[in-house]
This record gives C-alpha cells, structure tokens and sequence, in this order.
C-alpha cells in the first residue's frame, strides 16, 4: 500500500478509522462480556437457589398460608403486624441476640487462646493443630447430641464427674433450666466455632514480626502488654471478620439448637430460626413463619453487607 | 459429533431409566411403622403379602412419626402426594380438607364396611358423614407398669387412686436406687399434651370441650397440675423424659409405670433385649383416678389408612383401593397388629383366635375400657395448641410458674388461639 491511496490524514482522534472490534469497546468491552459470562452460572445459581426462594418466601409473608389450605389468602402486611406485635416474636429476639452475643464473645476468647497457644513452639503441635479441626468437622447434629449427653441428667459426664467428686448430691437437669439449657447451647456452638476462629487468628499470627515482639520484650513489656499493644492491634483486621462471620453464622444457626433442646425449656432457647421452624412445621403457619424469616434476615443483611463491604475494600 | 450423538443417546437411557423407576411401583405407601426398626419387618411382610396376592407392587415411603404430617402436607402442596397414607388418628380432622382424599363409602359402600370392620374403630375414621379414613389397628393410650420393678419396691398392687399411686412411687424411689419411678413425659410437646391430658381426665378436668369451647381454666385442673408439679418437686417424675426415653427407662427397669399406646409390648421387649421373656413384667393398667370409684378414662388411639384418588371417581379396580382393601384382610389383621401388640380393626381378626387369646391384648382392653377422644388434637390449630400447652405445663414442672398461673395462661393463650383458627369463645 502506498501513501497516495491513504487519504488526508485525520486531524481529530475520533476522526481516525476504528475496526468494527474496537467500536464495540474494545479489548475492555471483552474482557466486561468474559468477566460477565464467567459470571453468569454464578448468578443463575444465585437466582435459583437463593432469590427465587426468597422471593417466594417475601411473597408467602403476605398471604395467611396455613399447611392445611391449599389456597393462600393475600392479607398484606397483617402477618408483619402480629409479628411486630407478638411478645414471643420479641422474646425470641431478645434470645437470638443473647446467643449470638455469648457464643461469639466465647468463641472469640478461647479461639484465640488457643491460637496464642499453638502458635507457640513444642513438639506435637501439628497433632493438636489437626485434632483441633475435629469439632469442626464433626456434622452440627452430630455435635449437638454429644453434647446432650454431657449435659443428660441422668447419664451425662458433668453429672458423673459432680457426684463422683461428692460436689452434688442428686444429679442435675441442666437442660431443664432456662440457663442451663443457653449455656449448653452456646458451649456447643462455641466448641463447633473455635477451630474456625483459631485457624483465622493462627494465619493472622504468622505474619506478626517477631522482632517487635522480642524488641518490646526487651523494654520490660510483659505478655498481657505483648498481647494488648502488639499482637492484637496486628490482629484487627482478622478480629472484624471473625467477629461478623461469627454474628452471621450465630444467626443463621438452627440444627444445634433445635437438636439439642428444641428449643425449650418453655422458649428458652427458642432463637429466631426455631421461631420459624415451629410456626411453620409445628402450627403450620407458612405466611407468619414466613415474615417471621423475612425480618431474619433483615437481622442478617447488616452483618453481611459489612463483611462483603470489608472483603471488596481489600 | 458421533460422541455427541452418544452422549445424549446415554442421557436419553438414563432419563428413561428415572422415569421407569419413578413409576415402577402401582402403589406408593407412606407410614412411620416402616421407619421403626421393630415393625419395618411387619410392613414388608404386608407388601409382600398384596404383590403375591395382585400381582402389583407398593413401594413404601417411611417417615417417622413425629415428622410425618409435615411431610405429608409438603407432598400435598406439591402435588406428589403418596396414594396410601398410615396415620394416627388424632390428624385426620386436619387432614380432612386435603385434595382429593377418598370416600371410602363411596368406593366400597358404608354398609360393607360397617359388616367388616368393628364400630368404634370405623368411627375414629369418619369426618361430617365421610368415610375419611379406615382403621388399620386401634386401640387406647393407657398406663403401663413394670413388675420387676415394682416387686422390688414391695408394691403387690395396682394403685387405683392418685394417693395411693403417689405413695407407690415414694416407695419405688426410695427401694430402687436411680430410678425414675414414672417415666412421665416432661419434653416433646406432642408427648406432654398426651400425659397432661390423661391427669386432666384423672382428675375430672377437661381441656376444650365437644363444640370447640377451652375450658381448661377449671380448679379441677389446676388439681391435676399441681399433683403433677408435686410429683416433680418430690422427684417422682423426672424433667427431660420423652415418650422413647420413657419406653427405654422401663424396659430396663429404671422406671415403674409410663403411659403408651397398647404397642407398648413391642417396644418393651425390644428395649429390654429380653424379647418375649420380658412379657412376665408388662402389665396394663388403669390409669389412676383422683377419687376412688370414678371411672378410669384412656385416649383413644389408632393407626388410620387413608388414600388420594388414582382416578376420578376412585373405583375398586384401581390399584391403591385393592390395597386398601387388602390391609383389612385377615390375612394382614392378624399380622400386623398382633406383631405390634394392638388390637385389629375389623371383626373376624378380633375374633380369630390368634388375638382373641392373646393375654396380654384382653388384659389392656379389659383396663382401658373408656378412651375419650384427643381433646386438643383434633383441632386445625391443633399445633398451636399442643405448643401452648406443653410450654405452660413444662412451666409449671419447672418451677416457673405456680400450677394455678399455668392453667390461668394456659386457659387464656388457647382461647386466643381458638379465636384465631374461628372457633367462638
């Protein structure tokens, strides 16, 4: 090709001839149709699996669905009015944040104790490291009914172990006591959580600079001051996602609870999720169990979206 | 492209295949006997019994008891409802309103089926004049004692009055070490309404009345709970007992007295690990009374057949009608109930020697002999109810509430909750 059948050359960029490739975006607007093509079985899993279900269920809030009428009835917010108005629904908030808040706390201590501990050096850590994964592994149920036999009152370890040491004389019910049933609970979710929360902090530690540490140990610095002014200042980005990861998980759980003490005595361990449960397999209201869901997961958005915020910021 | 070819000639077998084993079988059968280890043996003898006898197969989906309405109102919503259904007697008034549900009197005619099964049986199976539902096996929830036990405590007789039941197990506790003396249900709500309900009757209480009406606030039964606080308060009774929990504390002679359907028999043997030879311990009896002379009342109790149309109208030739029909021969009567230790539901098997000699059956019929109907169960809101309940009464055993506050909430929250179903207070 010679210079003579060019053409003036363009004195504007826009004026500059573009392949039919380059008019549709360019080599960005490719790699957005990949990014979103990629993207897709993602998202038609995503839609199936969670949006249309809950967009079912937003929808079911609305009606007065009971099993037994096939036929729903459209009352429009009234089942959010009863909700709202219900003290049991309350109540079971007021239960939900109580377990949430104790076993995250819990799980938060010891994990990180523990962590502390296997990350110091002595043979026989990669063992216990392993060991530790153990609780968590083991299927939520699974978990739950061993712990109901550490807690039974008639054939339970912590009984045995009272009587034997003449600490007791008859043994205890201690599911049979509104506190004693929360605390039986929340030792489970917090013996469930902590390998979790321990392999977090356990990541997090490897990476704190030793020679800080040695250096402040130098000063005088004894290991509560370690702890406070160096590790855990390391530590805080991990603590924040442990911390929401634990709020959600807490709220999302149902299967310990419901296995262990369905919820009672009475309503004391009655969290939200088995709140829903029983209203709609036990007094089959799918329309209130429904909303009662809805407003549970209005509980779970903030956690989530601030773990998910945290996430892209990184 | 020849491998694509193949491929989808494999995925067109294999779809073929699923769609050939989804409809294998004539009949499907969901129940909660084939989920117990003790009676799946029993169940599979039946289904063998109508394939050799028809030609047609069933296929037998189990679910335990306790789940068993809930699955089967999902299957109902989703329209993949089984053809026969095995339940108990207490929901088949919210069952009643289900799609498609067959009229027995319909297909095989009232007056035929009055001639085969017996009265009050057939009758646990009728709703506003339709034969929604056919006994399988029946019987009453009663008391049940075990003997090893009480010889041990040196009781020689039945107690008849709740003071002297009361005394009775004072002396179990204090002479058989580690023992629950009555394995009363103090967890599961299902399992406390049935046992709450039964001191109700003991005591001349009641909890809604014929027409829908609570009338639980009532000092007779603030009597019947505070009898059953006192038992607690006294370690009589034991908090974190279920209905299995029960039936095993008293196969192994930790516990004296428990109260169960007639079935009670099979779970005790199998418990036990004695099979038959624990029978000697197994003894019904009547259900203590508070005042001495007052008739001794039982709940009614049943196994119930109950069947979705395979054709519109449902007709005898269709395949799940003949083994509706094939459950009332003798042939399963016989079988299935006697090896579950209940009475059957149609007359000649009661009448077959096999049952009529069975002691231990006369002996429960003989000490159950007025069931009253399940007060609270037969409800549409029924499941609100049992929660309302078993939450005031666990209250009150727990020492959360007085008996009287108990009854009072009780009382108040069921009449909410009636209100809401539209049954007028």
């Amino acid at each position: 090709m010679s210079s003579d059948t060019a053409g003036p050359v363009p004195t504007r960029i826009e004026d500059y001839p573009v392949s039919r490739h380059a008019r549709r975006g360019g080599l960005q607007a490719v790699q957005r149709r990949i990014g979103l093509l990629m993207l897709a079985p993602a998202a038609i899993a995503f839609a199936v699996v969670i949006l249309y279900p809950f967009g079912q269920a937003l929808a079911l809030s609305l009606f007065e669905d009971t099993l037994q009428s096939i036929t729903p009835t459209f009352i429009g917010l009234r089942n959010f009015e009863q909700v709202l108005t219900d003290p049991e629904v309350w109540g079971s908030f007021g239960t939900t944040v109580i377990y949430v808040g104790c076993s995250t706390l819990g799980t938060l201590v010891l994990g990180l104790g523990w962590a502390l501990l296997l990350n110091q050096k002595f043979r026989g850590r990669g063992v216990i490291r392993a060991l530790t994964l153990m609780p968590w592994v083991v299927p939520s149920t699974v978990s739950a009914f061993i712990w109901a036999w550490i807690f039974n009152s008639r054939f339970g370890l912590i009984n045995g172990l009272l009587l034997e040491l003449h600490l007791i004389q008859v043994p205890q019910a201690w599911l049979s006591t509104p506190e004693g049933a929360m605390l039986a609970v929340i030792l489970t979710r917090v013996w469930r959580s902590i390998p979790l929360f321990m392999a977090f902090f356990l990541a997090g530690l490897q990476n704190v600079d030793t020679e800080q540490l040695d250096a402040a140990r130098v000063d005088g610095a004894g290991n509560f001051a370690i702890l406070r002014d160096h590790v855990l200042p390391h530590l805080r980005p991990v603590l924040i996602v442990v911390v929401v990861l634990g709020v959600i998980g807490g709220l999302q759980d149902f299967d310990t609870i419901y296995a262990l003490t369905g919820g009672g005595p009475v309503r004391a361990t009655a969290v939200l999720s088995v709140e829903v449960y029983r209203k709609a397999f036990e007094q089959w209201d799918v329309g209130m169990a429904s909303a009662i869901g809805v407003l549970w997961v209005a509980t779970l958005l903030p956690p989530a979206f601030f773990y998910l915020r945290l996430l892209v910021r990184r | 492209m020849k491998h694509v070819k193949g491929l989808m000639g494999t995925a067109l077998a294999v779809a073929m295949l699923g769609i050939g084993a989804a409809q294998a079988a004539d009949v499907s059968w969901m129940g909660y006997s084939y989920a117990e280890e003790s009676a799946k043996p029993s169940v599979d003898k039946i289904i063998a019994g109508f394939t050799s006898k028809t030609g047609k197969t069933v296929e037998p989906i189990a679910s335990a008891f306790g789940d068993l309405q809930k699955n089967l109102l999902l299957r109902v919503r989703s329209h993949t409802q089984p053809d026969v259904v095995q339940i108990s007697e207490r929901w088949l008034p919210s069952f009643a309103s289900l799609p498609g549900l067959v009229d027995y009197n319909t297909v095989f005619g009232a007056d035929n089926l009055a001639k085969i099964y017996a009265p009050e049986a057939l009758a646990m199976g009728q709703v506003d004049g339709k034969q929604l539902a056919l006994p399988l096996m029946s019987g009453s929830i009663g008391m049940v004692a075990n003997n090893a036990v009480l010889q041990q405590a040196g009781i020689t007789e039945m107690p008849k009055t709740t003071d002297e039941f009361k005394k009775d197990l004072i002396a179990i506790r204090d002479k058989v070490p580690n023992s629950v003396p009555y394995a009363m249900a103090t967890k599961n709500n299902s399992d406390i309404l049935v046992d709450f309900q039964t001191w109700e009757y003991a005591f001349g209480a009641d909890i809604i009345d014929a027409n829908g009406k609570v009338v639980v606030d009532s000092d007779a039964s603030k009597k019947a709970l505070g009898f059953l606080v006192d038992l607690m308060k006294e370690r009589l009774i034991a908090p974190e007992i279920g209905r299995p929990d029960a039936r095993r504390l008293v196969g192994q002679s930790a516990a004296a007295f428990y109260l169960d359907a007639p079935q009670s028999r099979t779970f005790l043997r199998s418990f036990s690990g004695k099979g038959k030879d624990f029978d000697v311990n197994i003894k019904p009896m009547q259900v203590p009374v508070a005042n001495a002379g007052q008739e001794p009342t039982s709940i009614q109790w049943a196994h119930l057949i109950i069947a979705f149309q395979q054709s519109n109208p449902p007709t005898k030739d269709d395949a799940n009608m003949q083994f509706v029909a094939w459950l009332g021969d003798d042939a399963v009567e016989t079988q299935f109930p006697v090896e579950q230790s209940a009475l059957p539901g149609t007359i000649s098997a009661r009448a077959n020697p096999i049952v009529a000699d069975d002691a231990y059956l006369s002996a429960w019929a003989k000490n159950n002999t007025n069931p009253k109907r399940n007060e609270v169960g037969i409800w549409s809101n029924s499941g609100e109810l049992t929660d309302i309940l078993a939450e005031e009464v666990q209250a009150a055993l727990l020492g959360q509430k007085s008996a009287d506050d108990a009854i009072t909430s009780m009382g108040a929250r069921m009449k909410e909750s009636m209100i809401k179903a539209g049954h007028a207070q």
